[in-house]
């Protein structure tokens, strides 16, 4: 794997290679460059997993033609589709290296976060929603002690961004998060539920479940599940599973005639 | 392209958050949370999430300025000092050391904190001293 890296960046097929190196004793994000080949021999794999598609495009919006490799995951790889198809990345400048490690519920290991069973875990003592529930199982409430349960967890919130800020497919210059005409600015909690749920809605045919948006939230909010049930809202509806594929999401298309009859807002 | 990612801990509060700072070409372009840290586990407040952003800001005081006849005036460091303490000296021989207090801050060190504390009793002479998270 080292070697390939060297070759890569050798022969100018990447300009940066983006992985993992431990630094003062933390294993940190690390941009690997053709000047130092020396420094890949440091280069770490299955360590804690950050948002290195995110760097990447921060990368690419400073220098639109620059080349870069990368360790991926399988959510990795998904999150880059996602990209691609929002052209906020050009799969022609990005040379993906398979490391290892997932924390997706596709697979039972979770290599890099707090979710695998027997390490640190959560110090939630009080569930409205537990955060490992499937979503089955999050639907066994009544409707109206679901809602109860969403509300507690929601009205933890510290708004802190964070969800959005570490997200790898939130890329929008502009936030409706921050849209004072959709959210309430000056409290704390912000607007629940709809602070929670314009995101969810707005994962649709986005989030490809990685789970970073859940570690980074310090009031342990189960947001992946949330947007779990989103997006297999989104497989049932348009027979798309968020990121699995290179063509165009359902989102991204331009559609003829409006399918959907409008609805008025039932009072609550 | 230089890229390069710098850790270090948040400057904000006395909770001491570890952070990751994405440095692009020297200049600080992003703030990450750092997972592996014992305080913050891979989580931090708002304040934390925007720590580039005050770094970057114009509004930042890079350099000393004395308030004379109503404008701020850049000076060095040294003269700064000797503008303080002079004014202290003046202020305290006119009203006393209790006429003088001082507030330090959960932004600086416990190190920090001890020497300023122990300037405002040993230096000043008064025990006017307070810290800003004694809300
Ligand atoms: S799991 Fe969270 S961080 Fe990951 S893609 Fe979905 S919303 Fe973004
Ligand atoms: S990470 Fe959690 S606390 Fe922060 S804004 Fe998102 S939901 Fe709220
Ligand atoms: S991230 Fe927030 S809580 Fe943590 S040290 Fe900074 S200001 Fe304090």
């Amino acid at each position: 794997m080292k070697n390939k890296i060297k070759e890569w960046l050798k022969s100018g097929q990447i300009d940066i290679f983006l992985g993992y190196k431990t630094l003062q004793g933390h294993p940190l994000p690390h941009a690997f460059g053709k000047d130092n080949l020396e420094d890949i021999d440091t280069l770490i794999t299955g360590s804690n997993y950050y948002p290195l598609e995110k760097i990447a495009t921060k990368l690419v919006a400073e220098k639109p033609d620059i080349k870069i490799g990368m360790i991926t995951q399988d959510h990795s790889q998904r999150a880059l589709n996602v990209l691609y198809i929002w052209n906020q990345l050009d799969p022609e400048n990005i040379k993906p290296l398979k490391g290892d490690g997932c924390s997706s519920n596709l697979k039972e290991h979770a290599d890099d976060s707090h979710r695998e069973a027997g390490k640190s875990g959560q110090f939630k003592k009080q569930f409205g929603m537990n955060t490992h529930a499937s979503i089955e199982e999050a639907e066994i409430f009544a409707q109206q002690e679901r809602f109860q349960r969403w509300m507690y967890e929601f009205q933890k919130c510290i708004k802190c961004y964070g969800c959005r800020n570490i997200c790898p497919v939130c890329f929008c210059k502009q936030c409706s998060l921050e849209h004072s005409n959709l959210i309430g600015t000056g409290s704390l909690p912000p607007e629940a539920p709809i602070y929670h749920l314009v995101r969810a809605v707005h994962m649709a045919g986005r989030c490809i479940d990685c789970g970073l948006c859940e570690e980074a939230c310090p009031a342990d909010i189960p947001l992946r599940l949330l947007y779990r049930k989103v997006n297999a809202i989104v497989t049932e509806l348009f027979d798309y599973e968020t990121g699995s594929r290179l063509d165009q999401s359902p989102f991204s298309i331009i559609g003829e005639s409006i399918t959907l009859k409008l609805k008025p807002i039932a009072a609550a | 392209m230089e890229c390069k990612f710098v850790p270090s801990v948040c400057s904000y509060c006395g909770t001491g958050c570890g952070v990751i700072f994405q440095v692009l070409d020297g200049k600080l372009v992003g703030t990450l949370p750092m997972k592996t840290h014992p305080v913050n586990e891979g989580k931090l407040c708002i304040k934390g999430w925007n720590l580039h952003e005050y770094v970057n800001s114009f509004l930042r005081l890079k350099y000393p300025l004395v308030k004379t006849f109503g404008r701020f005036i850049k000076v060095r460091w040294d003269e700064a000092l000797q503008i303080t303490a002079d004014r202290f000296k003046e202020i305290i021989e006119t009203h006393g050391p209790d006429s003088v207090g001082v507030l330090v801050s959960a932004k600086i060190t416990n190190e920090e904190n001890y020497l300023a504390q122990k300037f405002t009793r040993a230096v000043i002479g008064t025990n006017n001293v307070d810290h800003c998270a004694r809300l």
